[in-house]
Formats: structure tokens, C-alpha cells, sequence
């Protein structure tokens, strides 16, 4: 039953992954014993295990997300700790435990993080802001979220039974192949990543349906919120690259299982065409990060600037652009490779133009603030802080997409602060604003203002703090992914980092701090009205939060920014609209379809 | 009709939202009206006649000397793409009708992205193989 599996798979040897996945599963066993002592089982089951209500999975999405974005950060502090300590010394994480911490930590943030939380926004809003009930296949839509789920967990089960791949989050052949990596950790990889990208490919489809498909009365393509737009772009990607990276990744896994030769250094096969295929999928994939991320501040700006969003038109033709010359940058990861002039000049090129759709929303959001009546809440801290971070991040990008500049910073710190720069200030702070923004609409009460605000410059600056001399190490010639440091001249931007590091734990604590004194003040911060932040789409037009079906009767939409108008018209005519004529609605069943195709035995032995 | 033309107030009466999608134009795969049956038997059985008359052919004159050697490649091509034409007309139904907006929109960015990572992967690829230094030289460097 257990094949080639023994106890030797657990790491008896190591103290920090078993103490880690000890105390790991006390809490996991913890908190079953808690549900089942309390009896919930039946609630669970009932009204979120086999719900397929968008709004219930949307949230489930970002549960995990969130989860899984604390468990890459202590990764994260690993890293940087090992390498503050490890300056002519060995530091405390022998390479082989270190190599996996990487990977773990890049696997997760990008794959089982942030493309949940995007996914969960995606989820929970589309259907509102389009207003309908639900998305267009909602039993698949569950499907998803458990196989996406079941990914994650294969992951994190990898800490405890075996080990996990050492190869960096994209497993490059040939060190992933099994001449150089005959572990089980190329494995787990494979696996998790094969599945979460099957429940991925399974939420684009349904999102592009239900944006193309489902829209309410009068809601034209040019009257949908951006952020609809932006999940549209982003599903698209989905869509047409995740078959890319599950294609490539099954090439990887037939050169493991079965001898194949696709990647391999011998017998016709080519190494370099993996790292051409999977950066194929892996550029658009940053797009499918961020571009909801953009459509979650385009909503967030025009909220709090009290304004309509300066350029609707330019903004949705931005996002198309980003969505197609996305496609066509994917080398500017290999410059380095070895194609010719020819082929990097177009690559450069091609990767400086796509700053400019960047640029032309980075100026509609400026100018959406412009003469508006700016309240600093905390969603906007995060936007504005977002501005700031990305253009910096963006200005790091320009210069890395010009080959002959990439040559001397390929693979460097400089590309690690970089990319933390567009995805931390991008797609982090976009996650956090939209969840600060959207909070009491999911769950019925505002969180706590001053913890919110602590929490942001506790980010922001521990941010800058972290990620800064991590440039200045990049331009002094540090390469990234060292397990120890033997030139002491890096040593006092190492301690600087990790003393970001240090306020970015401050700033976990005071998100945390935040949602427990939130919670217990709840009567207090009690959302009555359904629109908390004078909102301008449809999602505020719901109680909050919103029932099942979502709305009574179909909204009828006249025109740009559906609630605002509404809102309007009520105060031009001083009164509400007429009582509507109620009909009975019809909702899809809840379905244990999902739950079972991600975890029961039968679907895994036959997987 | 394109969705932007759609005017919300010629279906005021209309509160049931499946109702009032059918009124828009524009089908789903697979939601598309009924058609009588005898038109769908009859529209499958010539796609049918045509890609094994298509099939047959690309395997007649790969083996055979009725047309100039060297063309055969450019023949063959030309009837797997008049062979996808079959596919998607016949029994895919992509049509140039208006009720077909989103059907076509999708084939063309479906297209447009295996074009873009098939030709950059060519292109890419053959680039780092002129350049790549022949085996035998690298094995002599390591010496």
C-alpha cells in the first residue's frame, strides 16, 4: 500500500522541519477535535465544504491564500536569518534544508498565496459586480477550489513525509531530472503544482463565462466595473497559458517516470526548452497576478477620491494591451541564455513597451485623486503605498528588460528586489487593500481602523527596509539563492535586511492584532448599511453580507458605475426606488462533488 | 447584435435574466437554438465526407509521384489547414453569423496564442542552437 514509502521519509534527523510539522500537526489535530467537540461538522459540511455558492468559495480561496502567504513568509525569514548569520560561518540551515526553502518559499508565495487570494477576489466579486447570483458553472467552480486546496496540502505535507524539490520554484532541468534530483521533491512539486494548475485553468474558465455570458440587464462590456475587465484579462491568461505550464511539467514528469529524453542533457534532449516553455507560461503568469491587482485599486481610487475613475476607456484598453503583449515578452527571463541580438533586442523591446499600459493606469489613478476629495482610510494607505512601490519596481523592470544592463544583474539580488518590488508592492498591497475594502462586505463589520493603518506603515516601511539594500547587494555583485557568505563587504546590507525582515513580523502581528480585536468589537463596527466606504458598483448595492442569491430582483443598469448612479438618481428625485416585483429564484444545490474529486482515496488511487 | 448595442429597455418585461440572455444573440458553445434534426444529420455527414476525402488525399499523395517532390510538404500543410477549416465549420460550428461573436473571438485569440509560442519558441530556440558551441569543442574546454 505504501509502495516504496517507510519511515525513513520523515525527517527524525532534523529538528526544524520536525518540530515545524510537530507542532504543525498538534494545531491541525487541534482544531479538529475543536470542531468536532463543538459539533460544527454539520455547519461546516453544509455551508462551506460542499458549497458552491461564489461568495462562500471566494472566501475559502482567500482563507487558504492567506494561510499559505504566512507559511512562505516564515520561509522567508528563514532565508534571510540563515543568510545574516551565515557570513563566513555555516550558518543554521545545512544547503540541502536551505535549497528547499527557497523553492518552498517561491512555490508557495506564487502558486498556493497569491493565486488564491487573486482567485478568491475573482470569485467573490465578479458575480456581485456583474449583478447576478452566481458564476456560470458553480459546482465546477468548487471542483477548483479543492483540487487548488489538495495542491496546497501536498505541498505542506512534503515538510513532514519526504522532503521537497531544491531546485528553485521552477524546477530548471537538468537539476531537476533524475540523474541530478532522484529524491521525492521534484515530485511533490510536480504533483502539487499539476493539480492546483488544473483547479486554476477550471476558475479561468468559469470566469471568462461568467463575464461574457452572465451580465445583468444593461450591463454592457463599456459599463462593467475594471475589475470585471481585469479578471477577464487575467482569466484569458489562464486560460491560454496554464495548458502551457501542465503541458511542460508532463514533459518534465514522462523524462522522470518513463526515460524520456525531452529535457534531458542526453540523447537529442534539450534543457533549454523547458526554460523557454515554462517562462511561456511563467510572464503572463506575474499578468494573471496583477492585473486583478490593478482592477482592485481601480475600484479602491475612485471609492475614496469621492470621483469617477479619470479614463475608463483607456484603462480597459490598457488592460487588454497588458493582457496580449504579455504573451510576447516571456524572454526577458533568459537573456543570458544565449539567443542572439536579434532575438533579445525584440525580447527588450517588446518587454519596455508593456511598461506602457502600466504607466497609462499609474496615471488614471493619479489623476482619478487629482481634485478629488481624498480620505485617507486604510485602503487608500495601501493603494497610495502601492504607487509609490510599483513605480520603483516598474523603474528596476525598465532597466532589467534592456539586455546588455540584464547581463550584469541576471540571477543578482538586484532581480530578487525587483520582482519583490512589482509583486509584494503589486499584487501584496492590492490583497491587502482589497481585503481591508471588501471585509465588511463579506462578513458584516469594518476591521479595525488603527490596527489597519499600524499594520500598513509597518509593511511599507519594512518593505523598504527589507527589499532596498537587497538592490545595493545586487549591484555589488551578490547572486541570489546563497546558502552562506564568505565577503564581508555584504554583510551590513544582510543585517539591514534582516532588520525589515523584523518589521515585516510587526506588521504580521498587527494585521493579526487587527482581525481578533475586529472580531470582538464586532457589535461596534457593525456594517447596517450594506455600502460602509459610499461605494460605485453593484456589490454595494447588497445587504452586507450578501444573501445567497446575492439580489432580490436582477439589477437593471443604465450607464457607467451602476451604484453610484443609482445613488444619484435617488437624491436627484428624492426617493427610492419603487418596491420591485418579487419572483421566486432559482439557486444551484450544494454539491460534495468538489470535496470528493480533490481528497477521497478512490479519485486518488485512480490519479 | 454586439453587446454594446444592446438597449436594456426593449426587455424591460423580461425579469427572468436566462430568458433575457436568449434574447441577446449570442450562444455559448452549446446553447445554441434548436436546429431540425435532419439539417444537423446532414451538415455532420458532409464535414464527414470531407475530412476522410481531405485524410485520404494528404495520404495518397504523400506516397505518391503525382505532383512535383518537393512540394509535397506545402501540399500536406495545405490540406491539414483545409482540414481544421472542416473541423471547425462542421462540427464545431464556428460561423461568420452574428449570433457567433464570442465563438470566433475566442478561436482568433486561441490562435493568436499558439501562433505566438510556437513561432517565439522556433525562433527562440533555433537562435541558442546556431549559437550553442558544438558538443565536441565544449568537452575539449573541460579538459
Amino acid at each position: 500500500m505504501f509502495g516504496k514509502l517507510d519511515l525513513s521519509a520523515i525527517p527524525l534527523s532534523q529538528p526544524i522541519p520536525l518540530i515545524t510539522s510537530a507542532v504543525v500537526i498538534l494545531l491541525a489535530l487541534g482544531v479538529l477535535v475543536l470542531i468536532t467537540v463543538k459539533g460544527w461538522w454539520p455547519y461546516l459540511w453544509r455551508d462551506w465544504i460542499t458549497s458552491v455558492d461564489h461568495k462562500r468559495i471566494g472566501v475559502m480561496y482567500c482563507l487558504l491564500g492567506v494561510l499559505m502567504l504566512i507559511r512562505g513568509f516564515a520561509d522567508a525569514i528563514m532565508m534571510r536569518t540563515q543568510q545574516a548569520v551565515a557570513i563566513n560561518a555555516p550558518g543554521y540551515l545545512p544547503p540541502e534544508h536551505y535549497n528547499q526553502i527557497f523553492t518552498a518559499h517561491g512555490t508557495i508565495m506564487i502558486l498556493f498565496g497569491a493565486m488564491p487570494l487573486v482567485l478568491g477576489f475573482m470569485n467573490f466579486l465578479v458575480p456581485l459586480q456583474l449583478g447576478v447570483r452566481d458564476v456560470a458553472f458553480p459546482t465546477f467552480n468548487s471542483v477548483g477550489f479543492w483540487l487548488t486546496a489538495s495542491g496546497a496540502l501536498l505541498v505542506n505535507v512534503s515538510l513532514f513525509i519526504g522532503e521537497f524539490a531544491r531546485t528553485g520554484w521552477l524546477p530548471y532541468p537538468p537539476l531537476s531530472e533524475t540523474a541530478y534530483t532522484p529524491g521525492v521533491g521534484v515530485d511533490y512539486y510536480l504533483w502539487a503544482v499539476q493539480i492546483s494548475g488544473v483547479g486554476t485553468l477550471i476558475t479561468g474558465i468559469n470566469i471568462v463565462t461568467t463575464v461574457l455570458k452572465m451580465r445583468c440587464r444593461g450591463m454592457g462590456y463599456l459599463r462593467m466595473p475594471v475589475f470585471c475587465w481585469t479578471a477577464l484579462a487575467s482569466s484569458l491568461l489562464i486560460v491560454a497559458v496554464f495548458p502551457v505550464l501542465t503541458a511542460t511539467l508532463a514533459m518534465l514528469t514522462l523524462d522522470r517516470y518513463l526515460g524520456f529524453h525531452y529535457f534531458t542533457n542526453t540523447a537529442g534532449g534539450n534543457p533549454m526548452m523547458f526554460v523557454n516553455l515554462v517562462w511561456a507560461w511563467g510572464h503572463p503568469e506575474v499578468y494573471i497576478l496583477v492585473l486583478p491587482a490593478f482592477g482592485i485599486f481601480s475600484e479602491i481610487f475612485p471609492t475614496f477620491s469621492g470621483k469617477p475613475l479619470f479614463g475608463y476607456r483607456s484603462m480597459v484598453a490598457a488592460t487588454l494591451f497588458i493582457c496580449v503583449v504579455s504573451l510576447m515578452v516571456w524572454l526577458h527571463h533568459f537573456f543570458t541564455m544565449g539567443a542572439g541580438a536579434a532575438v533579445n533586442t525584440f525580447f527588450g523591446i517588446s518587454s519596455s513597451i508593456i511598461a506602457v499600459g502600466t504607466g497609462v493606469k499609474i496615471y488614471n489613478w493619479i489623476f482619478t485623486m487629482y481634485g478629488g476629495r481624498v480620505r485617507f482610510e486604510t485602503p487608500m494607505l495601501w493603494s497610495m503605498g502601492f504607487i509609490f512601490t510599483f513605480i520603483i519596481g516598474g523603474l528596476t523592470g525598465v532597466l532589467l528588460a534592456v539586455p546588455p544592463a540584464d547581463f550584469l544583474t541576471h540571477n543578482s539580488m538586484f532581480l530578487v528586489a525587483h520582482f519583490h518590488n512589482v509583486i509584494v508592492g503589486g499584487v501584496v498591497f492590492a490583497i491587502f487593500a482589497g481585503l481591508e475594502f471588501w471585509f465588511p462586505k463579506v462578513f458584516g463589520f469594518r476591521l479595525h481602523e488603527g490596527w489597519g493603518k499600524t499594520a500598513f506603515w509597518l509593511a511599507f516601511i519594512g518593505f523598504w527596509v527589507t527589499f532596498a539594500p537587497l538592490y545595493i547587494l545586487g549591484l555589488q555583485g551578490m547572486t541570489r539563492r546563497l546558502q552562506h557568505i564568505n565577503f564581508d563587504v555584504w554583510a551590513p546590507w544582510l543585517y539591514v535586511s534582516v532588520a525589515g525582515v523584523g518589521i515585516l513580523v510587526l506588521g504580521v502581528i498587527a494585521q493579526v492584532t487587527q482581525l481578533v480585536v475586529s472580531i470582538r468589537n464586532r457589535e461596534k463596527l457593525r456594517d447596517v448599511t450594506g455600502d460602509p466606504w459610499d461605494g460605485r458598483s453593484l456589490e454595494w448595492a447588497t445587504p452586507s453580507p450578501p444573501p445567497f442569491f446575492n439580489f432580490a430582483v436582477m439589477p437593471n443598469v443604465e450607464g457607467e458605475e451602476a451604484y453610484w448612479g443609482i445613488k444619484l438618481r435617488a437624491v436627484e428625485t428624492q426617493q427610492l426606488s419603487p418596491e420591485p416585483a418579487y419572483e421566486p429564484i432559482e439557486m444551484p444545490l450544494n454539491s460534495p462533488v468538489g470535496i470528493y474529486t480533490a481528497f477521497s482515496p478512490r479519485s486518488s488511487v485512480s490519479r | 447584435m454586439s453587446n454594446t448595442d444592446y438597449d436594456p429597455r426593449a426587455h424591460r418585461g423580461a425579469l427572468n435574466p436566462t430568458e433575457d440572455l436568449n434574447h441577446r444573440g449570442d450562444h455559448a458553445p452549446g446553447d445554441e437554438p434548436a436546429e431540425d434534426s435532419g439539417h444537423w444529420v446532414r451538415n455532420a455527414n458532409l464535414g464527414l465526407g470531407f475530412s476522410i476525402i481531405l485524410t485520404v488525399a494528404a495520404f495518397y499523395l504523400a506516397g505518391s509521384h503525382l505532383i512535383y517532390a518537393p512540394a509535397i510538404p506545402v501540399a500536406l500543410i495545405v490540406l491539414a489547414i483545409a482540414q481544421m477549416g472542416v473541423h471547425l465549420v462542421f462540427f464545431l460550428h464556428v460561423t461568420t453569423g452574428p449570433d457567433n461573436t464570442n465563438n470566433v473571438l475566442a478561436l482568433a485569440f486561441g490562435v493568436l496564442v499558439v501562433f505566438l509560442i510556437v513561432a517565439g519558441s522556433i525562433w527562440i530556440m533555433d537562435h541558442l542552437s546556431h549559437n550553442m558551441m558544438p558538443m565536441d569543442q565544449m568537452m575539449q574546454m573541460q579538459q
